[in-house]
């Protein structure tokens, strides 16, 4: 673990004035174009004006966003059960790390669009295909995680512990888990982010509610507002759970400042 | 917890150690046959020049390491073999103070008692008693990084006497500190082992340490060979200066110093 991580907080009210005039540029950049558009013979739906995107906005379920959400978080803490308990599995026992680590590479490997066609073919409800290819996808990363993050607690301090003579359990509980935790919150963040967009495209493919369907929907409307709005609400999500994530971080790490 | 007939004696007979080197496969003889016994509530440094096989001998004290040949027996048990059974019977200090970052002062010391399953109260308890001992109530709450180096080591020192252990180990603890900060804690750790009635064990390379410290030194050369056994009761502090020279000369030409003789018992 870096202790020289730059964390800058990712609440809108603290963003730097950088921040601000760059997306004060994309926006105004956009805007011009949608209002050029006509002149430059660009189509009127590919740049619709911000009043636009903005009733599109309005229209947005916040049950299709909360569904979202909800399969997001259900399969992270999957994967991350599953994640560190296999890690803890390898961890102990060299012989089982030597069969699982092909398997793990593997796994990971292996791209999205794959895993999408592969729970379509493989599976029938429409839950289970999103879930089975989120956990399919994140797991693995929560165990390669988890592992680097236990092979990376000192020596000393294992022998330290062991000095003492714990359990197997102790060892684990009152050395290893905390060890990890700022691995793990590391590892959440990279796990959020990349479920956050491969649950769209999993939506894509035969859900009848989610962010992802109502983009495919948008799609087939050539509604271009529509996608935009949906994408401004899916990155605001991820931007949310993020600063979620990172007062969680301050939280448990203060012993680190 | 020290039972009230003391501390068990430890007896070290023809111990061997090899360790198998993973890059080129061949073999280094860390301690060879090595016969050492150690009588109850002793108080003992062990000096020897850095790779001479004293940080090796403690892994296989504490049971980190089990012998290639030959056999360590505290009171007729081995610590490797009979791991479980050491369970608050020995606690080490080690070299750098190897406090947990994330707990606090009074959660480091308290950590040997909450694997003992102890009572949350009787871990406070007892954990608080040690810290204040060491000076240390203040900063009961304080996280390690907020400590300087010295009083880290005594947190460490405080987690090592709340197990009220029968043996007391010290691996180079008080070397890397600054001489004054040092010689205190050493005092303090002296007096502290000998309430308890605690056997101590000390390993240093300083000869200073082992002279302050010591009913007991024992030299080791290469390979952890016993060179020198002696007994600081036999010599007046006036000849101190004779005896670190004789040591030091020990040392060096890795057999025993004539001026030694008079004393040595091994």
């Amino acid at each position: 673990m870096s202790l020289e991580v730059h964390r800058e907080p990712l609440s809108f009210a603290g963003m730097r004035r950088e921040t601000i005039i760059t997306i004060v540029v994309l926006a105004v950049l956009w805007q011009t174009l949608s209002f050029l558009s006509p002149a430059l013979g660009i189509p009127p739906f590919a740049f619709p004006s911000f009043a636009r995107i903005g009733a599109s906005l309005l229209t947005i379920a916040p049950l299709d966003v909360a569904v979202t959400l909800a399969r997001v978080l259900a399969a992270l803490a999957v994967s991350f059960v599953l994640g560190l308990g296999g890690a803890m599995v390898m961890y102990r026992s060299q012989s089982v790390e030597h069969h699982l680590r092909p398997l793990i590479r593997l796994l990971m490997a292996v791209p999205v669009i794959s895993w999408i066609l592969f729970a379509v073919l493989w599976f029938r409800g429409v839950e289970f295909r999103i879930g089975f290819v989120l956990v399919v996808v994140c797991a693995p990363v929560f165990l390669v995680d988890t592992l680097d993050a236990m092979r990376g607690v000192p020596r000393e301090l294992r022998q330290m512990m062991r000095s003492f003579r714990p359990t197997s359990l102790q060892f684990f509980r009152k050395l290893m888990l905390p060890a990890i935790v700022p691995g793990m919150l590391t590892s959440w963040k990279i796990n959020l982010s990349l479920a956050i967009r491969v649950v769209t495209i999993a939506e894509l493919v035969g859900a009848v509610t989610g962010i992802g369907h109502q983009l495919a929907v948008a799609q087939e409307l050539f509604s271009v507002a529509d996608v935009f709005a949906w994408t401004l609400v899916l990155v605001v999500l991820l931007f949310l759970l993020e600063a979620l994530l990172t007062r969680v971080e301050h939280r448990a790490l203060r012993w680190r400042t | 917890m020290a039972d009230v007939s003391g501390p068990p004696p430890i007896q070290v007979r023809a111990l061997r150690k090899v360790f198998q080197q993973a890059a080129t496969g061949s073999a280094i003889v860390a301690i060879d046959r090595l016969d050492l016994r150690i009588e109850p509530k002793e108080v003992i440094a062990i000096v020897g020049q850095t790779g001479c096989g004293k940080s090796t001998f403690f892994d296989l004290m504490i049971g980190l390491e089990t012998p290639t040949e030959g056999s360590i027996t505290i009171g007729g048990k081995t610590p490797y073999g009979d791991f479980d059974h050491f369970r608050g019977q020995i606690a080490t200090v080690f070299q750098q103070d190897r406090l947990l970052a994330w707990r606090s002062a009074l959660d480091n010391a308290k950590l040997p008692l909450e694997l003992l399953g102890l009572s949350e109260g009787q871990q406070r308890e007892r954990a608080l008693g040690w810290l204040k001992r060491l000076g240390l109530e203040r900063f009961a709450g304080a996280y390690p990084h907020e400590l300087s180096g010295g009083m880290r080591q005594r947190v460490a020192i405080a987690r090592a006497f709340a197990v009220q252990p029968t043996i007391l180990l010290a691996d180079e603890a008080f070397g890397h500190l600054d001489e004054v900060t040092a010689a205190e804690l050493r005092s303090t750790f002296l007096d502290l082992a000998c309430e308890c009635g605690s056997t101590a064990i000390l390993i240093t390379h300083q000869l200073e340490e082992a002279i302050a410290v010591g009913n007991r030194i024992v030299v080791l050369g290469k390979s952890a060979s016993l060179l020198a056994d002696i007994r600081v009761a036999d010599w007046t502090s006036a000849e101190y200066p004779v005896l670190r020279e004789a040591i030091q000369a020990t040392l060096q030409g890795n057999t025993a110093d004539a001026r030694l003789a008079r004393t040595s018992r091994g």
